[in-house]
């Protein structure tokens, strides 16, 4: 015959547990349901427990003056078959929650029911931006903890997130810095500082660069035949500077909605110094004729490498004219400045052979590349190659600059 | 169950008593000549907000005051000025609170009737009227635990607060405790613009007396002297231990709710009845009467109080209002609880 | 000997009333009867005519403390259940906060709520009402935690010159035991840091705490250390306690009994958020009831109210973003 387990219930508002008082039945009785069967105590009343079935009392597992809590076993009741279903008391199932109702770990576990409620959590979603990989997104505390010890977003390139989406917690970062620490740091010149700021910003825009080979034969003879020699970058200068002027469009920067125009063609152009690159700017280069730069511009790359450019050699300028050809090298995607939407960059002139269709013969010619680096939200492929391609064809015609 | 009063110690022959009357009708005039200036004052512009006047409820208040002694507690209703100036509240505590001095007891935090000196025995209302009374039980329960006995505590409100829960756990609360309270409801007819009938479906507000278990009382809120007897009587009982009194005063407000109130919705019929008698008249009539005051002496005693009352206006327009940089913006008695101050310091 | 929350509430009261004759008790079924916990029980007895029955009028008892600490007396009174204190709101939001600030004369009263949720109260005497007495300038609101804390703050609530509305926890009284009652305590205003972690903050109070410390158990098994500030006081508010913890941790789940909208988890949330923005390395997140009255059936309860166990799974969010 099924035992049902007699359970000490919730005998009132926030009652813990319950004293055993006397038992009012001895086990072997036959009790009806509602009898009382044990009288207990609780810090506010004594009171009967009753008896929830017919049957016999099988036995009582409790001693009297002790305290149970609420939801204990205190004996069993026998009954019969029929009694435990018709009160549906499923003994398989009261005997599964008894062997469950170990101790509440958490003072809302009063009965087996509320262990066994899952509770959903209350808060919602934590919105992490799309593009939250890396340094993607940064919250607030990494982004001030960055500020204070003056890092940006690139600095951070080659940390993999752990956070959601691939973020970049504070503990990554923390960890990232103090690892850093154990490698050898030297100080960046004041000169890296600057020139990686200035990248940093220009890499914001969507770059772009175009390039075409252009024959400097012609720009060689006439070079040789000046007195004081103006550096091919001169010639570069120049040449920009009436293409420019021609039409100053792709010049132009883009703010918002709207295409910044130049005020006047003033140049700048390339000088390698230590640890970096200067640019001092030549104004109104289209007003001026090349040979009444070159003095002008010998000066200023002095200066420049003296580093005591004058301030109105410096900055404001609408294109950048870069001769990276004095490296040796032959083709390079040179970076406009940030306020800067144009560079033009100028390769090793190399001999070459070159089939000369007129005299049906090879003749040994002197290329080199040009290149324009330019922001693609003002300029297309189109017009940045015949900018390109009216620079090509002044430095071919040097006597026009 | 109204009851009648022959006590030893009432005032039931209120000819032998000219100076108590005197004292009383004078506290009157000083009121309704105070409420005039707060009414002009208010009409130029110079108090914010409401200005509430006691016109016609002088005598039932100034009654209560004169029969208030130093010890005692009074929870006035909004049309009370006759009874605190009577009860000694200083005519510049009104004056000082409707314009804001910061020299007054409310320092412009409060304004107009919500005034008082709750130490002093002048309670400060909040709006809600029933609840001042079982603050009064609470200032008698208190006393009675101190072991001083002899002092009362006079509550009053209009017939509208009568409906409030306050209301009924309260007088409750005193008729179980056997508190000396003094419930004095001024039944003037109109809660705002809500006339008794849409307020109460009894014969008469004294009538709840017999549901508490306390004596009630009736009086024509426009006789001084009934008053000063009926309510002066109902103090010296509860004063002698005889438990909470129920006082109620039939009259009518004559004048609008506050004064941005044109009252235009009170029964002309009410207005011409014998409710509608001004209570300051009707004492002057009195005094004559009774040869207590000619036309001279009256005359001389409305010259000293528009001469009070011009005196204290002056003296307050000339007093400070509150500046919100030096104001503390604290609340607590309690300094060292006081947010993002001592808490933090000390942390 | 062990002392429950209980009995440290009685025995904060027997002190009270045995250091200071200012002090008296007022309220329903709290004389003779002793109360219908029992917070009161003998007192009556032991100091005569000063634990007294009330009438069933919350208001008049509200009112009643109110003009007695205006003659200068020390009052507890005792709402039967938190939730009956609508009842009173009036005089204690309106006359009580306000006295102080209007007239200079203090208003020391102690309001004691037997609240929060136990199995099987429903929606009548389970609310936790702390926010609502919080809102409000000119309040006090203590919610103990712990046996030492509902002894040694009650005891402070009744030195306290202003209203304090003292939030006992009906569930922690019989089940939280102390050894013995504390001989020394942190002033009321400073909040207490229950555990100590570096992951998350838990900021909670009352009964939550241990609901939060059984969640911190839970994730230190998973190699998380979890800190779990128990604010003790929600007015005032010791922000630099939870600042400093959140500026250990980065992270902040707030933890409370009462509904979501508005209240006590709202509040820290937005001064961290105002005031301690750079701290944060993940949204603030927290964890109320649901916005529902409370229901009556234990497995309705159960997942009303924020446990352990929807702790965890909280804290799992906030710990994984």
């Amino acid at each position: 015959m099924p035992h049902v387990p007699i359970i000490m219930p919730q005998l009132g508002e926030s009652i813990a547990e319950a004293t055993i008082v006397s038992f009012l039945v001895q086990p072997g009785d036959v009790v009806e349901a509602d009898q009382d069967i044990i009288e207990v105590e609780t810090n506010k009343a004594n009171m009967n427990l009753v008896s929830l079935a017919h049957g016999r009392i099988a036995q009582f597992t409790v001693q009297l003056g002790e305290s149970y809590p609420v939801g204990s076993s205190l004996g069993q009741i026998e009954v019969t078959k029929e009694e435990a279903a018709r009160l549906g008391l499923d003994t398989a199932q009261l005997d599964k929650a008894r062997s469950q109702s170990t101790p509440a770990t958490t003072l809302s576990g009063n009965t087996p029911n509320t262990q066994e409620a899952h509770v959903q959590p209350t808060i919602r979603g934590l919105p992490v931006p799309a593009h939250a990989a890396g340094a993607g997104y940064m919250s607030p505390r990494l982004k001030a903890r960055m500020h204070e010890l003056g890092l940006h977003a690139a600095d951070l390139a080659g940390l993999a997130g752990s956070g959601a989406a691939g973020r970049v917690t504070v503990e990554d970062f923390e960890r990232y810095i103090s690892n850093l620490e154990k490698q050898k740091l030297t100080p960046a010149s004041s000169m890296r500082v600057a020139v990686a700021d200035a990248m940093r910003r220009s890499w914001t825009r969507p770059l772009a660069t175009v390039g075409m080979p252009v024959l400097m034969d012609r720009l060689l003879a006439h070079r040789k035949a000046q007195v004081v020699k103006p550096g091919p970058a001169l010639y570069g200068l120049r040449a920009l500077a009436i293409a420019l002027s021609e039409n100053s469009a792709p010049a132009g920067r883009l703010i918002g909605n709207n295409i910044v125009h130049p005020s006047a063609i003033d140049l700048g152009f390339g000088v390698e110094v230590e640890d970096g690159v200067l640019v001092p700017v030549i104004r109104n280069a289209d007003q001026k004729k090349l040979a009444d730069l070159v003095a002008r511009y010998n000066h200023l790359i002095e200066l420049a490498r003296q580093r005591k450019l004058p301030l109105d050699a410096t900055g404001g300028s609408i294109a950048t004219v870069t001769n990276y050809g004095t490296f040796g090298l032959t083709l390079a995607t040179p970076i406009p400045l940030p306020e800067q939407n144009l560079v033009l960059g100028m390769g090793a002139g190399r001999k070459v052979v070159r089939w000369d269709e007129a005299n049906e013969k090879c003749v040994p010619v002197t290329e080199s590349h040009l290149t324009l680096s330019f922001d693609h939200r003002v300029l297309d492929g189109g017009a940045a190659g015949r900018l390109l391609g009216r620079v090509a064809d002044l430095l071919m015609h040097p006597e026009q600059l | 169950m109204v009851q009648s009063l022959v006590e030893p110690q009432s005032v039931a022959d209120i000819s032998s008593a000219p100076a108590l009357y005197v004292k009383a009708y004078r506290a009157m005039l000083l009121a309704r000549v105070l409420d005039d200036k707060f009414a002009s004052l208010w009409r130029a512009g110079k108090i914010h907000g409401g200005v509430f006047l006691g016109r016609g409820q002088e005598a039932l208040s100034a009654a209560i005051g004169v029969a208030l002694r130093e010890g005692d507690v009074f929870a006035p209703l909004i049309r009370d000025l006759a009874g605190r100036l009577a009860f000694n509240e200083p005519i510049l505590d009104g004056v000082r609170t409707y314009l804001g001095s910061t020299l007054g007891p409310m320092r412009g935090r409060d304004g107009n009737v919500h005034r008082g000196r709750p130490g002093e025995g002048q309670l400060a209302m909040i709006s809600h009227l029933g609840a001042m009374i079982s603050v009064v039980n609470g200032v008698l329960f208190a006393r009675r635990m101190k072991h001083i006995t002899g002092m009362v505590g006079v509550a009053t409100c209009g017939d509208g607060a009568t409906s409030t829960g306050s209301f009924h756990e309260a007088l409750n609360q005193a008729a179980v405790e056997k508190l000396p309270l003094v419930m004095v409801v001024a039944d003037n007819q109109y809660a705002y613009s809500t006339p008794t009938a849409q307020q109460f479906a009894c014969r008469s507000l004294v009538d709840r007396a017999v549901g508490y278990g306390i004596p009630g009382y009736e009086v024509d809120g426009t006789d001084l002297a009934a008053c000063l007897r009926v309510v002066g009587d109902a103090i010296v009982r509860a004063r002698a231990g005889q438990g909470p009194q129920l006082v109620v005063a039939h009259l009518l407000r004559l004048c609008g709710h506050g004064e941005h109130d044109d009252a235009y919705y009170i029964d002309p019929q009410l207005k011409s009845s014998a409710l509608g008698v001004d209570c300051l008249k009707r004492a002057e009539d009195f005094l004559r009467q009774q040869s207590w005051a000619d036309a001279g002496t009256l005359a001389q005693w409305r010259s000293e109080a528009v001469h009070q009352v011009e005196d204290a206006v002056a003296t307050v327009q000339r007093e400070p209002p509150p500046d919100p940089f030096t104001e503390t913006w604290s609340v607590l008695a309690t300094a060292r609880l006081a947010e993002g101050n001592e808490v933090n310091a000390r942390s | 000997m062990s002392i429950t929350y209980l009995e440290a509430i009685r025995a904060a009261q027997a002190r009270a009333l045995a250091d200071d004759p200012r002090v008296f008790i007022y309220g329903q079924d709290v004389g003779a009867f002793g109360g219908a916990f029992k917070a009161t029980k003998g007192l009556a007895k032991e100091f005569p005519g000063r634990v007294l029955d009330a009438p069933i009028s919350e208001d008049a008892m509200a009112g009643l403390a109110i003009g007695a600490a205006i003659e200068g007396l020390r009052p507890i009174i005792e709402m039967q259940f938190a939730d009956f204190s609508t009842v009173a709101f009036n005089q204690i939001v309106n006359q009580a906060a306000t006295l102080f600030w209007r007239t200079n004369v203090p208003c020391p009263i102690t309001v004691r709520l037997p609240c929060g949720a136990t199995s099987g109260s429903g929606p009548f005497h389970s609310q936790t009402m702390e926010a609502i007495y919080a809102h409000y300038p000119g309040i006090v609101v203590l919610t103990p935690a712990t046996v030492e804390d509902a002894y040694s703050m009650l005891l402070e609530a009744v030195v306290i010159d202003d209203p304090v509305i003292f939030c006992e926890h009906k569930l922690l009284y019989y089940h939280l035991k102390a050894e013995a009652l504390p001989t020394e305590a942190l002033p009321v205003g400073k909040a207490r840091i229950a555990r100590e972690g570096r992951d998350l903050t838990v900021v909670t109070y009352s009964a939550m705490v241990h609901e939060s410390l059984a969640a911190a158990e839970v994730l230190h098994s998973d190699g998380w250390e979890i800190e779990v500030v128990d604010l003790r006081s929600v007015k005032p508010l010791d922000t630099d306690t939870v600042m400093g913890s959140v500026a250990r941790t980065g992270r902040l789940l707030c933890v409370g009994e009462a509904w979501p909208w508005g209240g006590v988890t709202s509040e820290v949330i937005a001064r961290v958020t105002c005031e301690g923005y750079d701290l944060l390395d993940a949204p603030p997140q927290r964890l109320n009831a649901k916005d529902t009255p409370v229901p009556y059936h234990p497995n309705l309860w159960a997942a009303h109210r924020p446990t352990a166990r929807s702790i965890v799974d909280a804290a799992r969010k906030v710990l994984q973003y």
